[in-house]
This record gives structure tokens, C-alpha cells and sequence, in this order.
């Protein structure tokens, strides 16, 4: 209802429960990549890779792909309940080498002289090395030291695989619930950040964000994405080495959840602090956050970034 | 309480394991990351699930609240936002609720019992102990002086009109019933619950 005062609530509010990326999801991505790249100085070469590596997914995205899963899959999937883009499950059926091709293609004009040794090398990787990969980052684990560069390019080809999946969904799925609810209702993935939405349609909701396929799903705020307590939980964030702005709320818009109760932290991006978060982006771009948390040792990271490899 | 850790990894990414990290492999120098953490320092806040305080409705707030414990002490609440998981409220607030951030921090908040004798001008902090034992004997006295037991007619009554009772409103269901069967039974009539209010 809008009136001379500007716009007045409309009832109960009724946020989405699950929502999927959009079509444009990985170039708005990069447009995050490319602006927190000119504020980040320390990060800003990496995080302009990035950009680039995001915009080649999504030149990558648009072109047609033969394979299409079966519809009555995703229709029995989604009926009772269980995740219809299982990583597990469907990651013999993807054409990764075909995704990778076309990525490595749009990205080959933009980058450095020091990146283009890994474009090489992933064009001679010998497929059963790069199904071998594949399995490893749908896992969830760092693999070995010898492919760790290549890894976070091949976690792109699988964004794009999936996200190429998600469109070809009839609706979203239902909001997982019980043992589940911290997986990805889409893919089953854990989470790799969430973010705190601003909009009057769902203002104040925790939406936990997948690291293969974007999407998005209700979880409660204040709660452990790993253990679901909430006793213990403080959200931790970068402020000036000086003493000057105590008195200030924080207004780092890069938080840590982390629970004192299972030692773990998942970054957390408040919109009202940065209406333009991107939890795959800001994670990456909050890099100093995790070294500082890393330093200090008390929290283990729960959330797996796959554009981001370290030790497993 | 279950802690319950499902088996997710987890993760360490310090500065020691930055050399090794898929970004060095990918030619991207992570040494002025590392050198850009020595300016800052982790500050910490608390969010704390809570009841608004004024009326029964019992809307959900999130309180916010500066400090860890483990990194520095000071608990000092500064800000307070509607609680989008509630079930009643779904994040909403009236006019009050969201005011209650200045009703925390308010100079003139009670914090512990006063009193003001009688003829006197000054308010005196006295214990809840104090507190309790002064409001039974002044409710003892008044009802030994007033209880009715039988009205002109002669009907059994059993009423006192003299004191009454006004309860608190976002209180538990247990709350309210035993706050019912105290005042019930003493005979009080003038009975009623700040939710109206």
C-alpha cells in the first residue's frame, strides 16, 4: 500500500523459503568480484581474476548443451523430497570436459602471463585425472598440492554444469528439514557463506548460499549452520588495529558466525551493512578475516569455498 | 543438551597455509593479504533471541550486544531488530517495539526495588528481600482489615476490593497461571494484565 508517506506493510511477511540463482547469476557475480577488486588493494589482482573467471561462466552458461536430465527425475525428486541435483549422484552424467572447454575458451583472452600455464595444463589433463578432481572438489576436499592451482577452474566448469541444472528445474525445492537443513535442498552441498537480507519482502531473513549451485535457503538467524546450537554463538569481525571507533557498532559488513559449541565459523553478510553482498564474492574478497581467525585459532572454517583451496 | 556435528570438514585458512593455497598456485602473491591483517584486530557481538517486553502479543526480538566474552567484556546492547523466524511476529514491530533499544538504555530504567516513604520526597534503594517482605506485610494488613466474607444480603462473598494486581504480559502460560491462582486466592478482585494496557 503506498501513501503520501512512502509504502506501508502489507501483511504478514512471507519470504521465499528456497530461492534459485537467476540466469544472470554469475555476471552479477563478477560485477561483485570486479567492485570489491577496486576497494580490496591487497586482494585486488586475485579478486580481478576471479571477476574474469565469473564472466567466462557466464559466456560459458549461455551456449546449448546437448545433455538434459530426464524431467520425471526432478519431478520424483522433488516430490519426496530429496535433493534433485544430487552432486553425488549425477556427477558421471555431466559433460565436465565439454563445461571446461568452453569456460577455459572465454577466459584464455583475459588472463595474465602467470595464469596462462594453468589453461595449458588443464587442456592436457588426462580425463581420468579430471574426473578423479571432480569427485574430490564435489566432496569437498582440498586434493593434493600438485593440482591445488587447478582445482578452483575446474570447481568453475562444475558452478556452470550446475547451474545449468538448476534452470532446467520446474520449481524450487522445498525447504530441507531435520538432518538436512544445513545441506543444499538443490544439490546437497554444505553451504559456503549466507547473507541477512534487507528487502521489505524478507527483511531480516538467513538465507545459507550453496558453493556449487547458488542456491539459496532459509535458515534461522542466530543459529550454528554445523550444529544448529545457538548458546555460544558470537559473530566476529575486522575492526582498525587503533582504539578510535569503539564506540562505533561494527560496521564491517564481513562477519564470522562462529559457535562456541562445535569450534566452527561460516562468514555471514549483513545486507544492511552492503546491500550488494554476494556471499560466494565477499568471501572471498574477506580473505583478511579468515587469516586473522586463522591466526588466532579458536574457530575452524566450516564453510568450503571452492574458488579458494587450502589445506583440507 | 546433543551437540550435534554433522560430518562436515572443516577448514583452516591461516597465514601458514596460504603458501600452499590454490591462489599462490594460481601466480597471485598472498604475502600483502597476510601483511594487511596486522591493522586490524577481531571484535565481537552477540545476538540474543528475546520476548518485546510490552504487550501480549510477545513479539520476537533479536538483541545485539557488543563484546565476547573470550576477546573483551563489555556487554553493552546496541541494537535491537525484529526477529524475521518468529512464528507470531515474523519480524515485525509496532511503533513501541522498536523503540526498545531507548527503553533499555533509559536514565530513568528501574533497576532494582525502591521506596518512597511515607512524607517523604526521597526514593531509597532497599533489596528485593526487603522489597518482598514490605509488599506482604502492607497486603497482609490491608486484607486483615478488608476482606469481605459476606455481602449486606448475607451471600458468602469472600472478596477483597481493596488491593489489586496488575501482572506482566509476555509471560508464560505457567506464568500466568500461577499469578491467576495467587491473586484468586486471596480474594482479590481488582485483577488485571498490562496487555490491555
Amino acid at each position: 500500500m503506498t501513501h503520501a508517506y512512502g509504502n506501508a506493510p502489507t501483511g504478514i511477511m512471507q519470504p521465499p523459503e528456497v530461492r534459485l540463482p537467476g540466469d544472470d547469476h554469475f555476471a552479477r557475480r563478477a560485477q561483485r568480484l570486479q567492485a570489491l577488486a577496486e576497494r580490496n588493494a591487497p586482494l585486488g589482482e586475485f579478486l580481478g581474476f576471479m571477476a574474469q573467471l565469473a564472466t567466462a561462466q557466464q559466456v560459458a552458461l549461455e551456449r546449448a548443451t546437448g545433455w538434459q536430465p530426464d524431467p520425471e527425475a526432478f519431478r520424483l525428486a522433488l516430490e519426496h523430497g530429496m535433493p534433485p541435483l544430487n552432486a553425488q549422484a549425477l556427477q558421471g552424467d555431466i559433460d565436465i570436459q565439454g563445461e571446461l572447454t568452453a569456460l577455459l575458451g572465454a577466459l584464455e583472452l583475459h588472463v595474465g602471463e602467470a595464469q596462462r600455464p594453468l589453461i595449458a595444463a588443464l587442456r592436457e589433463l588426462p580425463d581420468a585425472t579430471l574426473k578423479q578432481l571432480m569427485a574430490q572438489l564435489l566432496a569437498g576436499e582440498a586434493g593434493d598440492e600438485q593440482h591445488c592451482g587447478l582445482m578452483p577452474l575446474i570447481a568453475a566448469a562444475l558452478q556452470v554444469a550446475w547451474q545449468r541444472l538448476v534452470q532446467a528445474l520446474p520449481h524450487a525445492p522445498a525447504r530441507p528439514s531435520g538432518e538436512t537443513r544445513t545441506l543444499c535442498p538443490c544439490c546437497g552441498s554444505p553451504p559456503v557463506a549466507s547473507v541477512i537480507e534487507s528487502e521489505a519482502s524478507c527483511s531480516g531473513v538467513r538465507y545459507l548460499q550453496c558453493g556449487l549451485c547458488a542456491t539459496q535457503w532459509y535458515f534461522e538467524r542466530s543459529l550454528c549452520s554445523v550444529c544448529e546450537q545457538s548458546g555460544k554463538l558470537s559473530y566476529l569481525s575486522l575492526a582498525p588495529q587503533t582504539g578510535e571507533g569503539e564506540d562505533e557498532a561494527t560496521a564491517e559488513a564481513a562477519q564470522a558466525e562462529a559457535c562456541g559449541d562445535c569450534g566452527s565459523y561460516l562468514k555471514i553478510f549483513p545486507r544492511t551493512l552492503d546491500a550488494e553482498a554476494e556471499p560466494l564474492a565477499d568471501d572471498l574478497g574477506s580473505l583478511a578475516l579468515d587469516l586473522l581467525l586463522g591466526e588466532e585459532g579458536r574457530y575452524r572454517r566450516s564453510g568450503f569455498n571452492p574458488l579458494l583451496i587450502a589445506e583440507g | 543438551m546433543t551437540l550435534r556435528v554433522s560430518r562436515r570438514q572443516f577448514f583452516k585458512l591461516g597465514a601458514a597455509g596460504m603458501a600452499t593455497s590454490s591462489m599462490a598456485m594460481m601466480g597471485f602473491a598472498p604475502d600483502p593479504a597476510i601483511a594487511s591483517i596486522r591493522h586490524f584486530k577481531l571484535t565481537g557481538a552477540k545476538i540474543t533471541r528475546s520476548n518485546c517486553t510490552y504487550c501480549s502479543v510477545g513479539c520476537g526480538v533479536l538483541i545485539y550486544a557488543r563484546g565476547d566474552a573470550a576477546i573483551n567484556n563489555i556487554d553493552d546492547i546496541y541494537h535491537v531488530e525484529g526477529d524475521p523466524d518468529h512464528p507470531v511476529s515474523r519480524g515485525s514491530l509496532c511503533p513501541k517495539g522498536a523503540g526498545l533499544l531507548d527503553y533499555i538504555r533509559s536514565e530513568s530504567r528501574l533497576r532494582y526495588p525502591q521506596v518512597r516513604e511515607a512524607g517523604s520526597r526521597e526514593w531509597k534503594r532497599i533489596s528485593w528481600d526487603e522489597a518482598f517482605t514490605r509488599i506482604a506485610r502492607h497486603m497482609k494488613d490491608d486484607r486483615d482489615a478488608n476482606f469481605v466474607t459476606q455481602d449486606d444480603e448475607g451471600n458468602t462473598v469472600n472478596h477483597w476490593t481493596t488491593t489489586g494486581m496488575l501482572a506482566a504480559s509476555a509471560s508464560t502460560n505457567e506464568t500466568a497461571y500461577c499469578t491467576h491462582k495467587i491473586a484468586r486466592s486471596l480474594g482479590m478482585v481488582a485483577f488485571d494484565n498490562q496487555a490491555r494496557v
